[in-house]
C-alpha cells in the first residue's frame, strides 16, 4: 500500500559549491553559497525559506543557529543531525515530514563540510572513535582498530571468505565509480582506474586498498524541499519524493553490513530481503524493476555490495557477479552512483548523490544523462531509502 | 605510562570487563533470565530486557569471523603491519582484538585468548591460534 506522504513533497532547488579541498574557505561561506544557489534555483526570495535542516553541525560543519544568524535566514523550523554521514536520507525525510506537517513551507536542507581540516581520519584527533564501548563504525582503538573504514574492512573479510568473492571483484566497484566520474566535470577523481591499477594500489586496511576508501572533501550542498502543490509553480521540473524508509537499527544490524552477514554482533545466517527491508517500494507504489538507477553510500567499496543485496537487486553473495562486466558502470544493468559516488566525485556524505538524482530527473545531467530516468532510488547498506520520481 | 590510546575508555557499564581482564579473566554479562551472553556490556539484556545478569567467565575459545591487516600507520602506539580480528566466541558474542602469530588466517580457524599487560592498570585480552 502506498505510503501516506507518497509524492506529497518535492525538491525544487539545488545549490552546490565546487567539490575539492578548500583550506581558504569556511564552512559558513560554503553553506552560504549553496543556500543562495538553491534558493535562486527554486525561484524563491530568501524570506520564503522558513525551515532549515543542517546535516552536519559542529565540529565539522556549522550549527543551525550560526547558519541562520550569520547567513541571514529567519526560520520557524530548525533541526540538525548527528555529525556523521549516514543521516542523508533520514534528514531529507525529516524535511519532507516537516513540510507535510505544516511546520514550514520551504525547508533548506544544508550540508557544508570541511573534511580537509582533519589531519587524518582515524587518528587521535577524532575523539568519537575512542568513546566507551567502541566507535560508531566498530572501532576499538586500544587494539589499533581505528578509522571509519575499519568496520568495513572487517565485514569485507567476512564477506570475501563466506562467499568466495575475490579482491579483483571488489575492484569492480571503485572502477565503476571512476567510469561515472570520468563523465562528471564536478568529480574530484576523473582519471581512469583499471584493474591493474587497482591491484597495484597499496592496502590501507587490508583487504581494502586506497581506491576502496572515500575521498576527503570540502564542499556544500543545499536542497529545497516543499509541498508538491507549491512545487508545481517552480521554475525547474519538480522532483517528487515518492517513497521513503528510515535507517534500520537493532541488535542484528551493523552500519557497515547488511543483515545476516555476521559482522560485529550480527548472526551469520541466510539473507533474503523481507518486507521490512523493502518497504520503500510499497511506499512509492512501484516495483524494484522500475528503478532506473541506484544511489548508495559508498564511503567504502564493499558497502555497495551490501546495499545491492539488501534491496534485492541480486541475491545473497551475488553482488560481486552483479557488479562484474560493468554491471553498475555507465550503461550497465543498474547504473550505481552516476555522479561517481563518494569514491570518485566527492565525500559530501551522499548529498552529492541526491543532487545528482535531481539533475538526472530534470534531464540536466549532461554527458551522464541516463537514457531512461523516471524513478531513481537512494538506498544505503544500513537500510534507509528514498525513491525520487519525475512524475507525481 | 603507556600511550593512552592503549587504555580503553570505561564507564559504569564497561568497567567490570576491564577489571576482570586486569585480573586475567575474560568475563562477559550473562542474562540470568534467558542466558544470552552479551557484548558490548550494557545495562539490560538486548534479547529479553532483563536487568539481571552475572559476569560469567568465558572459555577464551573462539573462531575467526573476520580479520584486517593494518598496512598504514594511524596511531603512534601501533606499528603496521598488525592484525586485528573479530573473534566469534564459543559463548556467542563477537569480540574484536589483536591476533598474534597467525601463519595464515582463514575464516573459522580456532583461536584462544591470552592477556597482554599494557601497564599496571590495564591488561587487554588478545588472541592467538589455538593448538587444536
Amino acid at each position: 500500500m502506498a505510503g501516506p506522504l507518497r509524492n506529497a513533497t518535492a525538491i525544487v532547488g539545488v545549490g552546490l559549491t565546487a567539490y575539492g579541498r578548500f583550506p581558504e574557505r569556511s564552512v559558513l561561506s560554503m553553506a552560504g553559497e549553496a543556500i543562495r544557489g538553491a534558493v535562486a534555483d527554486a525561484g524563491l526570495a530568501k524570506e520564503q525559506v522558513d525551515g532549515l535542516f543542517v546535516n552536519i553541525g559542529y565540529p565539522l560543519g556549522a550549527d543551525y543557529d550560526m547558519v541562520c544568524e550569520r547567513l541571514g535566514l529567519r526560520v520557524r523550523y530548525a533541526m540538525q543531525s548527528w555529525s556523521h554521514g549516514r543521516f542523508v536520507g533520514a534528514c531529507l525525510q525529516a524535511a519532507a515530514m516537516a513540510v507535510a506537517a505544516g511546520l514550514a513551507d520551504y525547508v533548506a536542507v544544508v550540508c557544508s563540510v570541511k573534511y580537509s581540516q582533519l589531519v587524518q581520519l582515524g587518528g587521535k584527533e577524532r575523539p568519537d572513535a575512542f568513546r566507551v564501548g567502541g566507535g560508531p563504525h566498530g572501532e576499538a582503538p586500544h587494539y589499533g582498530l581505528t578509522a571509519p573504514g575499519s568496520g568495513a574492512a572487517m565485514s569485507a573479510s567476512t564477506y570475501l571468505a563466506r562467499y568466495g568473492a575475490t579482491e579483483e571483484q571488489l575492484g569492480d566497484v571503485p572502477i565503476a565509480m571512476r567510469r561515472h566520474a570520468e563523465r562528471n566535470p564536478r568529480a574530484m577523481l576523473r582519471e581512469p582506474l583499471g584493474l591493474d591499477d587497482y591491484l597495484a594500489s597499496r592496502y590501507i586496511i587490508e583487504p581494502l586498498r586506497r581506491p576502496d576508501f572515500s575521498l576527503v572533501s570540502d564542499g556544500a550542498c543545499c536542497l529545497i524541499v516543499t509541498s508538491a502543490e507549491r512545487a508545481a509553480d517552480a521554475p525547474s521540473p519538480a522532483v517528487h519524493l515518492a517513497g521513503m524508509q528510515g535507517i534500520r537499527s537493532g541488535p542484528d544490524e551493523f552500519v557497515w553490513a547488511r543483515p545476516g552477514l555476521g559482522a560485529q554482533q550480527q548472526p551469520e545466517e541466510t539473507f533474503v530481503p523481507s518486507a521490512w527491508d523493502l518497504a520503500v517500494y510499497d511506499y512509492a507504489d512501484i516495483a524494484r524493476d522500475d528503478i532506473d538507477a541506484f544511489y548508495t553510500y559508498d564511503a567504502f567499496s564493499p558497502l555497495v555490495w551490501y546495499a545491492l543485496e539488501r534491496f534485492g537487486f541480486c541475491g545473497e553473495g551475488e553482488a560481486p557477479a552483479f557488479c562484474a562486466d560493468g554491471g553498475i558502470a555507465p550503461g550497465g544493468r543498474l547504473p550505481v552512483n552516476t555522479n561517481g559516488g563518494l569514491l570518485a566525485e566527492a565525500y559530501l556524505m551522499g548529498w552529492n548523490h541526491l543532487a545528482e538524482m535531481v539533475f538526472q530527473l530534470r534531464g540536466t545531467a549532461g554527458e551522464r544523462q541516463l537514457a531512461d530516468s523516471r524513478l531513481l532510488q537512494w538506498g544505503s547498506c544500513y537500510g534507509d531509502s528514498l525513491i525520487l520520481a519525475k512524475e507525481r | 605510562m603507556a600511550d593512552d590510546i592503549r587504555l580503553p575508555a570505561m564507564d559504569e557499564d564497561t568497567r567490570p570487563f576491564w577489571e576482570y581482564a586486569r585480573a586475567g579473566e575474560l568475563r562477559m554479562q550473562r542474562c540470568l533470565d534467558c542466558g544470552h551472553v552479551r557484548w558490548p556490556p550494557g545495562p539490560q539484556c538486548p534479547m529479553c530486557w532483563s536487568t539481571d545478569s552475572e559476569w560469567a567467565r568465558l572459555s577464551g575459545r573462539g573462531r575467526v569471523q573476520g580479520w584486517v591487516t593494518y598496512r598504514r600507520r594511524y596511531l603512534e602506539a601501533f606499528e603496521p603491519p598488525y592484525v586485528v580480528a573479530a573473534i566469534r566466541l564459543e559463548e556467542g558474542p563477537t569480540y574484536q582484538a589483536g591476533l598474534v602469530d597467525p601463519d595464515r588466517i582463514v575464516k573459522g580457524m580456532p583461536v584462544e585468548s591470552w592477556f597482554e599487560r599494557v601497564d599496571e592498570e590495564v591488561q587487554l585480552p588478545m588472541f592467538r591460534p589455538a593448538d587444536r
